[in-house]
């Protein structure tokens, strides 16, 4: 529209814009927005008294008690922050999915230090305290707000000169406190998915899960097209071909051989195919529980090429050094190495960029050591010190049942280093 | 009715034996071969001279897909090769159809099914699973032929023909939708393959699609 034609003047097209804008934005969800906004002022209460915990308790660790009560406060906190993301869910539908439960972890140790040590934890106690904020400046509003229109109504002077003016100002007065509460909606809104959201941790979890899944069950399909599919194919044909030699006509008398032969090879084929899918299914049932879906065709050393090449792929320069015979090493504890070696660039990636990495697998008469070793960065390597994660806990856990062992640490140049050292059957 | 020798190429003995039963059982069907790779089904067919060679895609030594280029290559005319497949793979499919093959047809597929389909496509006169054949050309050609070269001058009638032909119709069915005899609509269909260079209708689909002709 060209500037001249009806422009009104400057405050009233403000206004008018205002309010066009308000009833825009009066969708059906504006009563729980305006819920959201009024929950603000009793949790920022609440919120801001578990800030004065959160500084009492560390004005207590100094007398050494302090402990216990910060951990509660950090408990509490996650507690609450399951509690605002339903709320900002179901009232301003923010897509959020669920945290991750802390009492998931097994173990008190782990139960603590996901406590302690997730981003979660302080990004909800952010969440919190933007709350805080968010309830003080809603109450300041409402306070400004109502005085405003308390004293246009009560305090003015009425008469006829002056009705229309102050008509128009107790409406204004209306219009802006509404204005603000919204944008402090709006705000909270914006900022939820960033406080609230998934981490960035969790999201590469989930990543690195679902596509360990997916590879999992595409290696599923094709084993089942390769041995069931392949199977039951076979045997419908031979049935088929056995049905019509049992089928005379004018110029073709019965073949009983060719049937026996058939019947004989359809018994053979779908042997094969039940144990093929007995063996299928197991994997698929331990895919829903904790099972290893790698069962079904362990990783063997010969599949480390192709582990380092998707590496490669994703941008980390890894080299693979193999010393020594490895064709007669049994099937676990090539299995074994190959998780050790997924473990490890996996970590290189998560912790440290794309350094130079080395992969080494060296075996002796007795014994077969299998290293992942990077180079340092600059960036900081925010592994857990010697150590290692979880991961790296339940790799050691199997090597020890092999009798083997595995250490991890960095190296004195700024790198990280990950050793494991497994014996071979057989070795006196 | 002439004889039609059939060349029987998968690396599963049971299947071909299996086939080769069924197909026997036919009474204008000769088994002249088989052969359990892709390089020897080339040696096969080269000493057996089939009418139409019965192909599966996965196979060791030379696969499916890259044994039918290769006989496509050797003669565009013979013989028209029916891909066999355990399962409905989209791609693999595809890519036998675009290697030269004339059509596919699912090995648990009805008996009299796979025997029809082999006599279509030594006829011929339509589409092997028109509906299934016409969707996979679709949904992949496009995709992977941009800026394919665009089709030959056509006549109004010859476009018709090809348009129908795409649509999976055969010269029957195209004889009764343009009103023209079944001995016409063989010469304008004879004359569209001619100008688009394609050894049968599957690949004149395939090029009337891949040439933006036909949009999915």
């Amino acid at each position: 529209m060209p500037p001249t034609t009806s422009r009104l003047p400057g405050p009233a097209a403000e206004i008018a814009t205002r309010l066009r804008t308000l009833l825009e934005d009066a969708r059906p969800g504006w009563p729980r927005r305006a819920l959201y906004a009024l929950a603000s002022l009793p949790f920022g209460a609440l919120y801001l008294a578990l800030y004065a915990g959160l500084v009492g308790s560390v004005v207590a660790l100094i007398y050494g008690v302090g402990v216990l009560l910060i951990l509660l406060v950090l408990a509490t906190t996650r507690g609450f922050a399951g509690l605002e993301r339903r709320m900002a869910r179901d009232l301003l539908g923010v897509p959020l999915p669920d945290g991750e439960r802390v009492r998931d972890r097994r173990g008190v140790v782990q139960k603590l230090r996901r406590l302690v040590l997730a981003a979660d934890t302080w990004r909800a106690l952010g969440w919190l305290g933007a709350r805080v904020l968010m309830g003080l400046a809603t109450l300041a509003t409402l306070l400004f707000g109502g005085f405003g229109f308390a004293y246009l109504g009560w305090g003015a002077d009425w008469n006829a000169l002056t009705a229309l003016p102050l008509f128009a100002l107790m409406a204004l007065d209306v219009v802006l406190t509404l204005a603000v509460v919204d944008l402090l909606v709006r705000l909270a809104a914006a900022v939820a998915p960033r406080l609230l959201g998934t981490a960035p941790e969790q999201r590469i979890a989930a990543l690195q899960q679902s596509t360990r899944r997916l590879a999992d069950r595409n290696r599923l399909a094709r084993d089942l097209h390769d041995t069931i599919g392949h199977a039951l194919t076979a045997s419908l044909l031979q049935a088929t071909a056995a049905r019509r030699t049992l089928t005379p006509t004018d110029d073709r008398p019965v073949q009983p051989d060719f049937a026996r032969q058939a019947l004989g090879h359809i018994e053979t084929n779908t042997r094969a195919a039940l144990a093929e899918l007995d063996r299928a299914l197991s994997v698929l049932r331990a895919e829903d529980g904790s099972g290893d879906p790698g069962a079904f065709a362990p990783p063997s050393l010969a599949d480390l090429h192709d582990l380092l090449a998707g590496l490669r792929d994703g941008g980390l320069p890894v080299a693979l050094v193999v010393d020594g015979e490895t064709d007669d090493v049994p099937a676990g504890i090539q299995e074994l190495v190959y998780r050790v070696v997924q473990e490890g660039t996996t970590n290189v990636l998560r912790h440290a960029g794309t350094p130079v990495t080395v992969v080494q697998v060296a075996r002796s008469r007795d014994t077969l050591v299998v290293r992942v070793r990077n180079e340092h960065t600059g960036q900081p390597d925010s592994r857990p010190g010697p150590g290692g994660g979880r991961g790296l806990a339940g790799l050691r856990e199997r090597a020890a049942v092999v009798g083997g062992t595995l250490t991890a640490g960095p190296t004195p140049s700024g790198g990280f280093d990950l050793v494991a050292g497994l014996p071979l059957p057989g070795a006196a | 009715m002439t004889e039609l020798r059939l060349l029987l190429v998968d690396d599963d003995v049971l299947v071909r034996s299996g086939l080769r039963v069924i197909l026997e059982s036919e009474p204008d069907m000769t088994v002249v071969g088989e052969a359990g790779t892709g390089r020897e089904a080339l040696t096969v067919a080269a000493e057996t001279d089939p009418d139409v060679v019965l192909m599966d895609v996965r196979m060791p030594d030379l696969d499916g897909i890259a044994a039918t280029a290769e006989l496509v290559a050797r003669d565009p005319r013979r013989p028209r090769v029916l891909v066999l497949t355990t399962f409905e793979d989209d791609d693999y499919l595809f890519r036998s159809l675009q290697a030269g093959a004339s059509g596919f047809a699912l090995k648990r597929s009805d008996p009299d099914e796979l025997v029809d389909a082999i006599r279509v496509v030594a006829r011929g006169t339509s589409l092997v699973l028109p509906d299934l054949t016409r969707r996979l050309i679709a949904s992949h050609a496009p995709s992977r032929a941009r800026g394919a070269a665009a089709l030959p001058e056509l006549t109004g009638r010859e476009a018709d023909v090809l348009r129908l032909v795409a649509g999976g119709l055969s010269n029957a069915e195209i004889a009764t939708e343009l009103y023209l005899s079944r001995e016409t609509v063989k010469t304008h269909v004879s004359s569209v393959l001619l100008k688009l260079g394609a050894r049968d209708r599957t690949q004149a689909v395939i090029a009337a699609y891949e040439s933006g002709f036909m949009t999915a």
